[in-house]
């Protein structure tokens, strides 16, 4: 080995010494190379003779191999291959919202006491459930009982990703299926079978800052009010400052606020052939009255959109918001609005009457590929039975879908007059959908962004809207 | 001579202090929020610096929601796994693009770059079926499967050993070395400060990752999937999501300081010494 | 290439390195080809389609994909917002991560500190940080408009919004940087300055005839993956940016409205095309930079 390096710094040296000028890299190099080579010299002396080395690989190897073996037998595992998992003893049930997790497991704690079938809960955020479910669906597993929402259920229906339902239903002693809604019976029915039992429903209420109603010597709304007299009411609340609004609603507060305006003035957004409800006059009036409170008494569209109508709410920012039942477990945790708001009953249309409030609500659906068919069955009709809707309300979870059984829900926050959302029942739209709702829905919020920022004027959007709405209503297939 | 290389560091000094504060700013603001209720945080008129009450409610719900110990092991075996699976074939694959000749190497590097040049949502459902193929859901092995080989650290090595001089292999060669002894002993130990920085990035990569385990595991959670159970649907508990973020971040603070005393420091004055 | 020293070598080494290079990289690319290239090609093969549900039912269009997406003015105003991102981020995030790489390798007092500092961003939460900032930047209760007294719409204004989030990305990527520039300055050798201050040469003229050549093949290595790395922006602009916000058309990157298609409109078809463009976006300018290297890296 020494001769190498001398010969290296040989030729090195010799052509250092034949150039007048300094060149750092040569030198340098010269200097580097020596270095490292005394390195490796160093590292074969501690290391002993190239035996030792060999020793060290292999010692190396078995560690690895040992790692890796502990990597695939640690975690307990259950899969075995394919779309079918053993047939367990476990439930796995999955849901996308938190705030529920743990009203949820009570009932399901109490399933497993009723029946010894056991149950596992998974909650996650709502992008991964729906991507672990798409991902199931593909050819991997899926978990046993889960949520359905209308946005989705079609296409999970008419893929046969889901249990049929339907004869378990009708031989059911336990469920009672005419208490639920049809308009939710027939939501999760395709093709005359059923394949969700309705879970929840929700309805949308009025929620009023109380203190600022009394600075300005207003009285309190009792629910019996018009549209007319609520803007008269958000003018008045709004000042000229800019430091407090009447309203705030963006584009995407669709179910919670403006769709309901829509069909209080007796529009539609889809009509019963299945077409825009977008060109129907009703619903052009509404969607202006809405323009008249974005123009006067909303804050501008930039503020509404980075910081969103509840937290602007909860700011004191604004003095009336339109909000979900679905909200509810959140408000009763916050401090502000305990002290200084409620809940009071949506507007009511002069010229109609009534006050409709749009609805929605979840459906429990089994995995077709479930080895458990008849425990996934078990469970959902238990989630279904009027003790554990009930129950439901009670630990406050959300509003129940059996009809009344909700009422216990409402007492469960003393400070707000949730009876409002009970009320509400007695006029009810379902959330309007097609077969492929997502396809017109996003493009219908990305187009009233304009009316809300001035760039267009809100009958040119109605008229944008109804135009896309057809098109993409064409479009699907199923 | 002396006042003037006082001045240079005194400068330099204020600099990074100045940086450092904008480093940290929002981490100070998480911190804050960490401790505030949720109507401090989302308050914004009164605009809430200092919690009134430094309340640790927050991360008492965190710690009572979640199975500590479990987490940790299986972060630390996922972190493990991939470290030493990505390290390993990106050391040996950078090497022999750098150094070795031979037919086919373009055509292969290029593949290694057309892999980084795509979004990785791409891969999620792919993986996720090959893996249920497997039988391998739910396992330790599930949460590595992604993380097992990485164009991005064959391509860093790969640099590495581009900036180490020819003459050295030559020198090896003309001292008998052949090919793998070449690697083992002359060539790879002079690019662990870039193995250290790919270790440091894969398991910083490897927790962060979200999406992965929460759809390919059920039970065998690492710490950050967990965590990640804190957001709702419609709302986010935010000085909730603070705490648990902390915590989080703790342990890939730590294993920072341990890798940066160990390795960096180590080499940085063992390479100057003659 | 011949050895001149070692007369004997010959096409028996190029047999060797032939083999030994096939070794060393199989496992790595059996794995990459197997996770990675694989779903590549699909989805390519994808973007020929009009995707049905769940992989079932796909059929074939043929290239009206890309009729579509040519004609399609939101995905162009995508690739601007893309660009104008990667322009902002990867300059500035570089070049201030090498300065201070360069003034941490020096021994200094408390260097571990700021080190650990600078490193922080990487390791939190991309959801935390998120939504941090987006506290910070906004144009009613943010911090940064309550110091500064202004009322600027950081993230709500379409011609400003993209550059607030380029703030962002900076902010979060200078420690990653700085940790691939720091390892690669540790591979300098010490002598290199010692020569050199002997020389008489110190300070700034270290950095540009020392650091800069010697460190290039790291700064080259930085510089692609960041490009390639700004250019597939799509985290911070999905949690920052919200669906109400006016700003949205004008800041929403391809990869956004990759996923936005994929998987939140079930057009994956669509989506496919989108990550196609892309994909060859990407491919031309690392080409370009493949190229360039060879003029101004450096290896020794």
């Amino acid at each position: 080995m020494s001769v190498s390096i001398v010969t290296y710094f040989a030729r090195f040296f010799y052509i250092e010494n034949n150039i007048k000028t300094f060149n750092y890299s040569i030198y340098v190099k010269c200097i580097y190379m020596y270095n490292n080579l005394q390195k490796k010299r160093q590292y074969d002396e501690e290391g002993g003779s190239r035996f030792m080395k060999i020793k060290r690989l292999i010692a190396a190897g078995l560690t690895a191999t040992m790692v890796v073996g502990m990597l695939t037998a640690c975690g307990g595992g259950s899969g075995d291959g394919g779309g079918s998992k053993k047939k367990g003893d476990t439930l796995t049930v999955a849901i996308w919202d938190t705030n529920q997790q743990d009203g949820l497991k009570q009932i399901m704690d109490d399933f497993t006491a009723e029946t010894g079938i056991k149950t596992e809960l998974q909650a996650m955020d709502w992008n991964a459930y729906w991507t672990l479910l798409e991902a199931g669906a593909t050819g991997g597993e899926m978990p046993d009982v889960f949520w359905m929402h209308s946005n989705e259920a079609v296409k999970y229906m008419a893929n046969d990703i889901l249990l049929d339902l339907t004869d378990y239903v009708a031989k059911s002693e336990k469920l009672e299926m005419d208490k639920f809604p049809q308009e939710l019976k027939d939501m999760y029915t395709w093709k005359d079978k059923v394949y969700a039992v309705p879970k929840d429903r929700d309805t949308i209420a009025m929620w009023y800052n109380k203190k600022m109603f009394d600075d300005a010597g207003i009285a309190y709304p009792d629910g019996s009010w018009t549209w007319d007299e609520f803007y008269e009411i958000a003018q008045k609340l709004t000042k000229d400052d800019g430091s407090q609004y009447g309203f705030a609603c963006n584009p995407s507060n669709e179910q919670d606020t403006w769709m309901n305006i829509v069909y209080t003035m007796g529009g539609t957004i889809v009509t019963d052939d299945n077409k825009s409800g977008f060109d129907d006059p009703n619903t052009i009036k509404a969607m202006e009255f809405l323009d008249k409170c974005i123009k006067n008494v909303m804050p501008d569209a930039n503020t509404m959109s980075e910081t969103g109508t509840d937290v602007l709410f909860q700011s004191g920012k604004v003095a009336m918001i339109s909000q979900g039942s679905w909200m509810v477990a959140g408000f009763k945790e916050n401090d502000y609005m305990v002290e200084n708001c409620d809940v009071t009953r949506l507007p009511k249309d002069a010229t109609t009457g009534k006050s409709v409030s749009l609805y929605n609500g979840l459906g429990w659906s089994a995995s077709a590929g479930t080895s458990m068919p008849d425990e996934a069955f078990q469970l959902i009709e238990w989630f279904g039975t009027k003790e554990m809707q009930e129950k439901q309300s009670e630990l406050g979870v959300t509003m129940a879908a059996y009809d009344g059984a909700s009422e216990a829900w409402a007492g469960g926050a003393e400070m707000y007059n949730l009876q409002a959302y009970i009320d509400a029942m007695e006029d009810t739209v379902f959330r309007p959908h097609t077969n492929s709702t997502l396809a017109w829905w996003n493009p219908m919020v990305e187009e009233l962004k304009k009316p809300w920022n001035g760039e267009e004027s809100m009958a040119d959007a109605c008229k944008n809207i109804t135009s896309i709405m057809n098109e993409k209503i064409a479009e699907e297939d199923y | 001579m002396e006042a003037k290389q006082k001045a240079t560091t005194v400068l330099i000094h204020v600099i990074l202090i100045l940086i450092s504060i904008t480093m940290l700013v929002p981490f100070l603001w998480m911190i804050l929020t960490a401790f505030k209720t949720l109507s401090e945080s989302t308050s914004v008129n009164p605009f809430v610096i200092f919690p009134s009450e430094w309340i640790t409610e927050n991360f008492a719900k965190v710690i009572n929601n979640m199975d500590f110990p479990m987490l940790y092991l299986n972060t630390i075996l996922l972190i493990a796994g991939r470290v030493i699976a990505a390290v390993l074939t990106a050391t040996l694959a950078g090497y022999a693009f750098a150094r070795l000749n031979f037919r086919g190497k373009n055509f292969m590097f290029s593949l290694v770059l057309f892999q980084m040049m795509v979004p990785g949502q791409i891969f999620i459902i792919p993986q996720y079926l090959m893996v249920s193929q497997l039988g391998a859901l739910n396992t330790i092995f599930a949460l590595v499967f992604p993380g097992l080989v990485t164009a991005f650290g064959t391509f860093l090595l790969r640099q590495a050993y581009m900036g180490l001089p020819k003459d050295l292999e030559e020198a090896a060669r003309l001292d008998g070395c052949n090919i793998p002894q070449t690697f083992l002993y002359i060539m790879a130990p002079l690019t662990r400060s870039s193995m250290v920085a790919l270790g440091i990035f894969t398991a910083v990569f490897a927790y962060k990752d979200l999406m992965w385990p929460l759809i390919c595991n059920k039970d065998v959670m690492p710490l950050s999937a967990a965590l990640a159970k804190m957001q709702g649907q419609y709302a986010s508990n935010y000085p909730q999501l603070m705490a648990a973020s902390l915590l989080a971040c703790i342990p890939m603070i730590v294993l920072y300081l341990i890798f940066q005393k160990q390795f960096i420091e180590g080499i940085a004055t063992s390479g100057g010494k003659l | 290439m011949r050895d001149l020293a070692n007369p004997k070598k010959g096409t028996s080494q190029e047999r060797n390195e032939f083999v030994w290079g096939w070794i060393f990289i199989l496992p790595t690319m059996i794995g990459l080809i197997v996770l990675n290239i694989y779903p590549i090609f699909k989805t390519i093969y994808e973007s020929f389609f009009k995707t049905g549900d769940f992989g079932r039912g796909n059929i074939f269009i043929g290239v009206e994909n890309y009729a579509k997406l040519f004609g399609d003015a939101e995905v162009w105003q995508a690739l601007i917002n893309t660009f104008k991102y990667a322009i902002v981020e990867v300059p500035f995030s570089i070049v201030i991560s090498l300065v201070l790489a360069v003034l941490l390798n020096r021994k200094m007092k408390g260097r571990a500190v700021y080190r650990t500092i600078f490193f922080l961003p990487m390791v939190a939460a991309p959801a935390a940080i998120a939504m941090v900032w987006r506290w910070l930047f906004n144009a009613e209760f943010g911090l940064l408009n309550h110091i500064f007294g202004t009322k600027i719409n950081w993230v709500s204004n379409p011609s400003i919004a993209i550059f607030s989030i380029a703030i962002i990305g900076i902010w979060s990527i200078i420690g990653y940087n700085m940790v691939l520039f720091i390892s690669g300055l540790q591979e300098i050798p010490g002598d290199y300055y010692e020569a050199a201050s002997i020389d008489g040469a110190t300070g700034i003229k270290q950095f540009w005839h020392i650091t800069c050549p010697l460190l290039s093949p790291t700064i080259f290595f930085v510089m692609i993956t960041r490009v390639i790395g700004g250019l597939q922006v799509f985290d911070l602009i999905y949690m920052v940016i919200d669906k109400n916000n006016p700003a949205l058309y004008k800041t929403q990157s391809l990869v956004y409205l990759f996923y936005q298609n994929s998987f939140v409109e079930n057009n994956k078809g669509y989506g496919s095309t989108i990550v196609v463009l892309l994909l060859a976006i990407i491919m031309i300018i690392t080409v370009f930079q493949m190229w360039g290297q060879k003029k101004w890296v450096h290896y020794s």
